[in-house]
């Protein structure tokens, strides 16, 4: 959903009192509608950050499951009860979201428009190139075995050279999360200096970052399969 | 408005239990056989009255092929999926069956929801002359790893029965808020639960804050073809055999001896969670007697594949919530099957610690349901708990080259939500399928198939035609879907058939049956009443013409009476109960002198010993 589409909510659906931008309306405590487009950031009160304190979160998760799930609502106005799935679900969705650091980077990209939902590129990194010819190499070999039915002492020494390539890979996710997170904090100064076009840039890396990451596991995961088998 | 029950719809029991305001505890209920337990069987008399619970369950002895037991493993499936359970069950499945399992007892045929409908109206009766009152909604726990058809499977049965289904709760959370309550511990917790049919792990973490105590879930992993169940047809499978071998009977086509034997193997089964040994007798058709002793170690070694299954899920459900066994503070044991032995070894084994068996493994889902039951009628602040439970499994939709794109992860906390744009592919297309799934697996084929529906859209340029699609996940754990154009924001309405389930005017025409078949019903009490007062009518009549007063009677008034009598026992052997009514009443006018006659001679007898003044 993009921002366009948020209509800001200026009165209380129930009572016509001025709304602030709370769960519930100041005045009467009805629940509010919720505007169309609101994200995850928002909707906990939270900057658009990327370092969010954990404890804090989970705090602020528990505080509002207790206002706003429907278990409070069984006896409600049938509005009220579709209001309290509507924010309990989406309060759900912005924990779940907000506590993992990888989903928190893809989300925000997200609603920045920096990031399509599944479509990220599945072409090598640079870098990567040659080690991933080869690897590729080598599991071609492995599938030719098994076609053959060659796949046992023949293949041991493949096999072994196929893990060690595996777990090299893994080392590498270790590296480019430290790279994310480094983004990340430089994204956060952005926000606290307002430096818009800045901001622009380090999500346009961190979108990078994040594609070499999904290409990586997924190499990881294909190789891991490939050797169960 | 009606009382608010917590129902445990269980393949091999039921139970109905409510929140005692009084102690601040909840409570099972007991029915009319002196037992909370209700069998999970309903069975079809050849006068077309439907028997469930106990007399049902004696009834797999006596008219097998009229009666039908753990049909919970039938809820929410199609014939398809199904299969297996049919070579293990002597379920007669209606070869009409289309994506809803039909199932014949007798001469008639039933849906699952409808058999699990008489199971819960059963319950719903208990309750109700418990409280002296009607009983109208109610709390219904589902093993965790139910899917969304087998959910709404449970849903539609409450509703046939005449119960508003205020909420599904997932039977080891239900099991986990009982425990709370009973002992205030806080940590991680685990509950294993292995029932009947279905086996469930579930991950909570119990936290303590200002408003009061939350029980979080969270991860939950299960097998929904996993329980008590298998250990019986293992021991059948064995029995059977040695049968064949020994005695030269095969019990095909005979399913009161089937039922024979495995009633004997499941009352040895029983008695090898106690004791060292366990004999078995069984009659054979043909005369011949089965015996068989078997001994603990034989029976753990014949179950232990089965037990074992139950590891994988565990490990999955500890992995994903990021924890080790060791970790859990408590180890929780639900499920009749948690008595077994060799589940508590192994589970103590895995975990390092010896499990929690404190609570009656039979009553703790009732119990937690009737606490569940009570947080929504009063507000979960006002009770100081609140339930954060999860989805079993993922939500996907089918994409291009029948890839699955998930798009809600399993062991997400409900409510939960994902939103995602649909567009058009060629110009002119009016139409968008949708096809919404279930499972952990990458291709749609192996998912389980939830709904399909098509998006209507007007006839546009390729890819103008932008559809929003909201998906959500309910606090019962069942799917909706919410549809709205991008642009105009309208909202669509979306017909979403179910794959696997009945959808609305099926539910209706059920209703509308079932409200016949209360009346019905209705008849039958009736009739079985006016009986019943007619035999005491007669037999006092036939006292008292035997008696002194009926001295007092005239010729007429003598042949009258008989009149009377032979007219109400012509009645009774009849099944109009107005008509024995009548003839009741005829005798009450006809054998009025006669009680006068009786009233005169005590009034008599009584006024004789006093003087006239002191009448």
């Amino acid at each position: 959903m993009s921002a366009t589409h948020t209509d800001a909510i200026a009165t209380c659906w129930s009572c016509g009192a001025a709304a602030d931008a709370g769960h519930f309306c100041p005045k009467c405590g009805t629940i509010q509608r919720l505007p169309r487009g609101t994200d995850h950031f928002r909707f906990l009160g939270l900057p658009r950050k990327l370092w969010i304190e954990m404890g804090e979160l989970e705090q602020k998760f528990h505080q509002l499951s207790w206002k706003l799930h429907p278990d409070h609502f069984v006896r409600a106005t049938e509005e009220e009860r579709e209001l309290s799935l509507e924010r309990s679900s989406q309060l759900n969705d912005a924990y779940r979201v907000l506590r993992d650091p990888v989903a928190r980077v893809e989300y925000l990209l997200a609603i920045e428009g920096m990031r399509k939902e599944g479509a990220t590129k599945q072409q090598a990194p640079p870098e990567l190139l040659e080690e991933v010819f080869e690897l590729n190499e080598w599991l071609d070999e492995l599938r030719g075995a098994r076609a053959a039915q060659q796949d046992g002492a023949e293949t041991a020494g493949l096999r072994k050279r196929l893990e060690d390539a595996a777990r090299g890979f893994e080392e590498r996710l270790a590296d480019v999360d430290a790279q994310l997170m480094a983004a990340a904090k430089e994204w956060d100064a952005t926000v606290d200096s307002g430096d818009a076009a800045a901001g622009r840039v380090v999500l346009a890396r961190m979108n990078e970052i994040l594609n070499r990451r999904s290409y990586i596991r997924n190499l990881v995961r294909g190789v891991t399969q490939e050797l169960s088998q | 408005m009606g009382r608010t029950v917590g129902i445990d719809l269980g393949t091999t029991n039921s139970l109905v239990a409510f929140f005692d305001a009084a102690t601040g505890q909840p409570r099972c209920i007991t029915g009319p056989h002196g037992s909370a337990l209700c069998p999970s069987v309903v069975s079809l008399d050849p006068d077309g009255t439907l028997v469930v619970g106990e007399p049902a369950r004696r009834r797999l002895l006596t008219q097998p092929e009229r009666s039908i037991y753990s049909v919970k493993r039938l809820m929410g499936r199609g014939l398809d999926d199904a299969r297996e359970e049919l070579k293990l069950f002597p379920f007669r499945v209606d070869p009409d069956s289309k994506q809803v399992i039909r199932v014949r007892l007798g001469d008639r045929v039933f849906t699952p929801p409808e058999i699990s409908s008489y199971i819960l109206r059963e319950l719903k009766s208990w309750a109700e002359n418990f409280f002296g009152e009607p009983v109208d909604r109610a709390v219904i726990t589902v093993p965790a790893y139910f899917n969304d058809a087998q959910r709404q499977a449970t849903r539609d049965a409450g509703r046939l029965a005449g119960l508003e289904v205020l909420r599904l709760v997932n039977e080891p959370t239900a099991a986990a808020l009982a425990y709370g309550l009973h002992k205030s511990q806080r940590g991680l917790v685990a509950v294993y639960d292995l029932g009947g049919g279905t086996f469930d792990i579930s991950v909570l973490k119990l936290i303590s804050t200002g408003e009061g105590d939350i029980y979080q879930v969270l991860s939950t992993n299960g097998d929904t073809h996993l329980g008590g169940d298998d250990i019986d047809n293992a021991l059948l499978a064995v029995s059977r055999e040695e049968i064949s071998a020994r005695h030269r009977v095969s019990l095909e086509g005979h399913p009161e001896s089937v039922q024979e034997l495995r009633k004997a193997l499941v009352a040895a089964k029983h008695a090898l969670s106690g004791g060292e040994s366990a004999a078995v007798r069984v009659l054979l058709p043909g005369g011949a007697a089965y015996t068989r002793e078997w001994t603990r170690q034989e029976l753990e070694a014949l179950i232990a594949p089965i037990v074992e299954r139950t590891m994988s899920p565990v490990r999955q459900a500890l992995a994903d919530a990021h924890q080790k066994p060791q970790a859990m503070e408590e180890v929780v044991l639900v499920g009749g099957a948690t008595r077994t032995p060799l589940v508590r070894r192994r589970v103590e084994e895995y975990f390092g610690r010896a499990p929690h068996t404190g609570l009656n493994p039979d009553e703790v889902v009732a119990l937690g349901a009737a606490v569940q039951a009570d947080i929504l009628e009063g507000g979960a602040s006002q009770r100081g708990m609140l339930l954060l439970d999860v989805t079993p499994l993922s939500l996907g939709i089918e994409t291009m080259g029948g890839v699955v794109a998930q798009i809600i992860p399993r062991n997400s906390t409900i409510p939960a939500s994902a939103q995602d744009a649909f567009t058009t592919g060629v110009d002119n297309q009016t139409g968008i399928v949708v096809h919404v799934l279930q499972g952990e697996r990458e291709l749609a084929q192996d998912c389980r198939s939830l709904a399909r529906f098509t998006l209507r859209v007007p006839p546009l340029p390729a890819g103008m035609a932008r559809i929003e699609v909201k998906f959500l996940i309910d606090a019962s754990g069942i799917l909706q879907v919410e549809a709205r154009d991008q642009r105009s924001g309208e909202k669509h309405s979306i017909e979403v058939q179910p794959s696997y389930g009945l959808n609305d005017a099926e539910i209706e025409r059920m209703l509308e049956e079932s409200i016949e078949f209360a009346e019905e019903d209705f008849a039958t009490r009736q009739l079985i009443e006016a009986r019943n007062e007619g035999e005491s009518i007669l037999a006092a009549t036939h006292k008292a013409l035997a008696g002194e007063a009926a001295r007092a009677l005239g010729a007429s008034q003598r042949a009258g009476i008989a009149e009377a009598v032979e007219a109400l026992r012509e009645a009774m052997k009849g099944s109009d109960y107005k008509l024995i009514r009548t003839r009741i009443e005829d005798l009450n006018r006809d054998t009025g002198p006669l009680a006068e006659a009786m009233m005169n001679q005590v009034l008599h007898a009584t006024v004789e010993g006093k003087k006239l003044t002191e009448v």
